[in-house]
């Protein structure tokens, strides 16, 4: 186009031509915004699908049941601590809140996710990456951790022996440790 | 005629060079002009730009650090297979079974270098204020290459599959499960629910994108290593190409700005190429 | 290869690095020959020269004493009273008050006679304090030596830096221009700027290549997803992001700090109304972003870095330079929360409590109420104080900036210095959350 052609001629106004025009450069503009949101939303959605794309849509794990033996096995004011190589899961005879019960609390800090270290001798779970501390029944009493140690599920199966169930977890700063399933009473 | 003579008077040398060698000024400009590589450059430079204590020489040795990354990188490239059986005993084998085993250690210590030449180059270029106008882009660019410095060695840190490889992605990774909205500890993510269910878990969270699984394993050696030598580099590349490219068009490296005219004092703007 | 002499007694540690440590010493030597022979030469300064070739021979002495076994020793009572002193308020503070003093000083401090005597007695301390085991065993860890070059890089570099922004400032002040404007002449980049990058290029290598075969590259031992090592870092250059790590949530240390210093970095350029200063090294022309700069690059982030590098220990306790690394190191650091302060402390009363079958609204009430000291605190902090601040002492400031950059710029630097302030008040009063909302992962 001419740039001659884009000037309204004077005198021309009340003709159908120019008017036309216009109509059509306006129809033309929208097209042209209704085109590159059209391109903007493709772009999106192909962004979506490539974000997508990004998450498997099976994880292989190893399996989140597993039994870790008779009640009686475990003394009161004792941290079992066979199965946290494996399955990364403390099994404690303690207390919460005056009762005594046994709970499979998860090895990994609730800051980020190193593993905890029990020591005997202060009666404490220890992370080494950061330095939080938690009692033996979890629950953080220093350094950055914001919050205790997750529970797993715990029951006693039909041969009586106690049996994790890690696929559901249980947090003590939504209430949670007071569901049944959280604990083994004793 | 001397063998130097010979040489650059054959056939081959001038199918390569274009012009006589750069002994003479004009020949000199023809150098920068008709060589690829030197063509980075301009024709001409500030004597500020060849004064040490003023640019302190940092910008330069970071380039040629990333252009030893990359070469070191390739060669081993050669040994390493990011499987988590093979990834530590490759690495053993890299000091044990192969002559001359220091790539591993050139390529580690350079990345390490890297990293300290890029922040005392960011350092040089804030305090001669070479940030303001009309550097202020270039500046933001430089920041995107700090931080894929970063990157590129966080990435690299895991590779090696010990334990300090193991635990630092271990913990820099789980930063990413606490993101704001899209970490399933983060804040906010309890909003994005669909129909009562939550849209962000730990199996549809920002650190299950990074790791491509719910912890350090299989999957995130293989993420870290495709991002480690193809993704970022590739990235690197290109912006370190872009931030040269507008040293240039900036009018090269800073010199003083008289306040007021806004122009540099004795030099022009923008430079001829 | 270096390898550390192993050691039954602190005595026998000493006497193996009797050559090492020798050589050293007659390293700084040399060192102080030379610039003497530089003092003669281009600074005519007979003084100077005197004073290097006494401290040379000087340095020539303690290298002859180590290597016939008897090395300079700091004394045990030093070394404890550093380690007691050395704590993290005070490593800190000190820090602070370093700059502090550089600034006022700089007149002063960058003088050769005063900044090349600093470098001698830090060489001095090092060489004396490479016989602690415990201190040795640190820094030459392969993967800390960089850092401690990094150190002596960036003292340099500050140095360099500043040294001509004190020449320029003088300058400057008699009305004469900067000495880069003598510089602008043009030079052809073949062959002066080409040779040089073959130069820069040459000794890079060099310094690769004889850094690869004196320390290898560190490898521990195969992964062991059960088992974390205690301490366990990261890389260095992340050791300040994990240092913020014990003092906010992580997401606001692992994601939104980080982000906030990326974009803040981007945006300087955009918010530094000052048009001078710009090509040439200057203090006086841009005090405020050079002091800014400086802080949050030496005294934050570098700072950190050396905290985590070289303080933290098994736990991740903080030690002194020369105390030996006890995992079994009780650091009381029991938490507090400000609404525990508030409430339980303060007020003499319980800290309210979210019944737990309360719905939403009144929930979240209960949380605000809860939180009420912390939320006012955060308000009058990013709100009222910058405010304050844009009528009283930045008022010019603000009139230079507008209301947009002001704000983005007051923002950024509140956000940056309540880092060493939610610091000191983690270790003086165990303070962890100003507010802590885990109902909803939020805390600040």
């Amino acid at each position: 186009m001419r740039r001659a052609d884009r000037r309204p001629v004077a005198g021309a106004q009340g003709r159908r031509g120019p008017s036309r025009r216009g109509l059509l450069r306006i129809t033309f503009s929208w097209l042209l915004w209704l085109g590159f949101a059209a391109l903007g939303a493709v772009a999106g959605l192909w962004a979506a699908a490539t974000a997508r794309f990004l998450f498997p849509n099976a994880l292989k794990e190893p399996p989140q049941r597993f039994k870790v033996g008779f009640p009686a096995d475990y003394p009161p004011a004792h941290v079992e601590s066979r199965f946290k190589d494996e399955h990364g899961v403390w099994v404690v005879h303690g207390t919460y809140r005056g009762q005594a019960q046994i709970y499979a609390l998860s090895s990994v800090c609730t800051h980020l996710g190193c593993i905890t270290i029990w020591q005997e001798e202060q009666k404490r779970f220890k992370c080494p990456c950061h330095g939080s501390a938690f009692y033996m029944d979890g629950i953080n009493y220093e350094g950055p951790a914001p919050r205790p140690l997750e529970r797993y599920a715990i029951r006693i199966a039909d041969d009586g022996q106690l049996e994790v169930d890690k696929s559901r977890t249980y947090q003590e700063e939504l209430g949670q440790w007071h569901d049944p399933d959280s604990y083994v009473p004793t | 005629m001397s063998l130097g003579k010979k040489l650059r008077n054959s056939q081959l040398w001038r199918s390569i060079f274009r012009h006589p060698a750069p002994l003479d000024r004009r020949n000199r400009v023809a150098v920068m002009l008709t060589n690829f590589v030197l063509h980075l450059h301009s024709v001409s430079a500030k004597k500020n730009s060849l004064r040490f204590s003023y640019t302190w020489g940092m910008g330069l040795i970071t380039l040629y650090l990333f252009l030893v990354e990359v070469i070191t990188g390739v060669l081993l490239m050669f040994y390493y297979r990011p499987t988590i059986e093979c990834a530590y005993n490759d690495i053993l084998a890299l000091r044990d079974v192969v002559s001359f085993g220091v790539v591993r250690e050139v390529h580690r210590w350079a990345a390490h270098a890297m990293v300290i030449t890029v922040m005392l180059h960011m350092f040089r270029v804030f305090l001669t204020g070479s940030y303001k106008a009309p550097r202020e882009f270039n500046w933001v660019i430089g920041v995107l290459l700090l931080v894929l410095t970063f990157l590129l060695s966080f990435t690299g840190y895991l590779l090696p599959m010990d334990q300090l490889s193991m635990w630092a992605i271990t913990v820099g990774s789980n930063m990413a499960r606490a993101t704001p909205l899209v970490g399933h500890e983060g804040p906010g993510h309890q909003l994005l629910t669909l129909g009562g269910v939550d849209m962000i878990t730990s199996r549809s969270d920002a650190r299950l994108m990074l790791l491509g699984a719910r912890t350090v394993g299989q999957e995130a050696l293989n993420r870290f290593y495709v991002l480690h030598c193809v993704a970022l580099p590739l990235v690197a590349t290109f912006l370190v190409g872009l931030h040269l490219w507008r040293v240039r068009k900036d009018g090269g490296i800073s010199g003083p700005v008289a306040v007021g005219d806004g122009r540099q004092t004795g030099a022009v703007g923008g430079e001829a190429s | 290869m270096i390898d550390w002499p192993h050691y039954a007694s602190e005595e026998g540690f000493v006497a193996g690095l009797a050559g090492p440590l020798g050589w050293y010493y007659l390293g700084v030597a040399a060192l102080n020959l030379g610039a003497m022979w530089y003092a003669l030469r281009r600074r005519r300064s007979r003084l100077e020269a005197v004073v290097w070739a006494l401290m040379g021979m000087a340095f020539a002495g303690l290298g002859g004493l180590a290597m016939s076994g008897h090395p300079l020793v700091l004394p045990e009572w030093l070394k404890d009273a550093c380690d007691r002193a050395l704590g993290p308020v005070t490593f800190t503070l000190g820090a602070m008050a370093g700059l502090v003093i550089f600034y006022l000083g700089r007149r002063v401090l960058v003088q050769p006679l005063v900044s090349w005597t600093a470098l001698n007695v830090s060489l001095l301390l090092m060489g004396a304090s490479m016989t602690d085991p415990d201190f040795a065993r640190t820094v030459s860890r392969p993967d800390n030596v960089p850092i401690v070059g990094m150190v002596y890089l960036l003292a340099f570099f500050t140095w360099l830096g500043t040294a001509q922004a004190v020449r320029n400032d003088e300058r400057l002040r008699r009305g004469q221009g900067p000495v880069e404007a003598g510089f602008t002449d043009k030079v052809l980049v073949w062959p002066d700027v080409v040779y040089i990058e073959l130069i820069g290029a040459i000794v890079a290598t060099v310094v690769l290549v004889v850094w690869s075969l004196l320390i290898p590259a560190p490898l521990e031992e195969p992964a062991n997803p059960a088992v974390t090592p205690n301490p366990s870092k990261a890389p260095w250059y992340f050791l300040g992001l994990q240092e913020m790590l014990l003092y906010f949530d992580p997401a606001v240390a692992g994601v939104v700090l980080p982000a906030l210093i990326i974009l803040g970095l981007m945006a300087i350029p955009y918010l530094d109304p000052n048009p001078r200063g710009s090509g040439y090294y200057t203090v006086d022309q841009r005090r405020f972003g050079w002091a800014v700069f400086l802080f949050g690059f030496l005294g934050l982030w570098i700072l950190l870095i050396l905290i985590g590098t070289f303080m933290r220990g098994p736990n991740w306790s903080f030690f002194g330079p020369y105390e030996p690394r006890d995992p079994h190191k009780i650091a009381a650091a029991t938490n507090i929360k400000l609404c525990e302060y508030f409430w339980a402390v303060w007020l003499g009363r319980g800290v309210p409590r979210v019944p737990p079958e309360s719905g939403g609204l009144q929930k979240l009430g209960i949380i605000l109420w809860r939180e009420i000291a912390g939320l006012t605190l955060t308000c009058a902090y990013f709100v009222v104080l910058p405010a304050v601040l844009a009528r009283t002492a930045l008022r010019r400031m603000r009139q230079a900036m507008g209301r947009a950059r002001y704000w983005l710029m007051i923002l950024l630097l509140l956000m940056m210095l309540m880092l060493p302030l939610k610091m000191i008040l983690n270790w003086t009063a165990h303070l962890s959350y100003i507010v802590s909302i885990p109902e909803y992962s939020f805390n600040l």
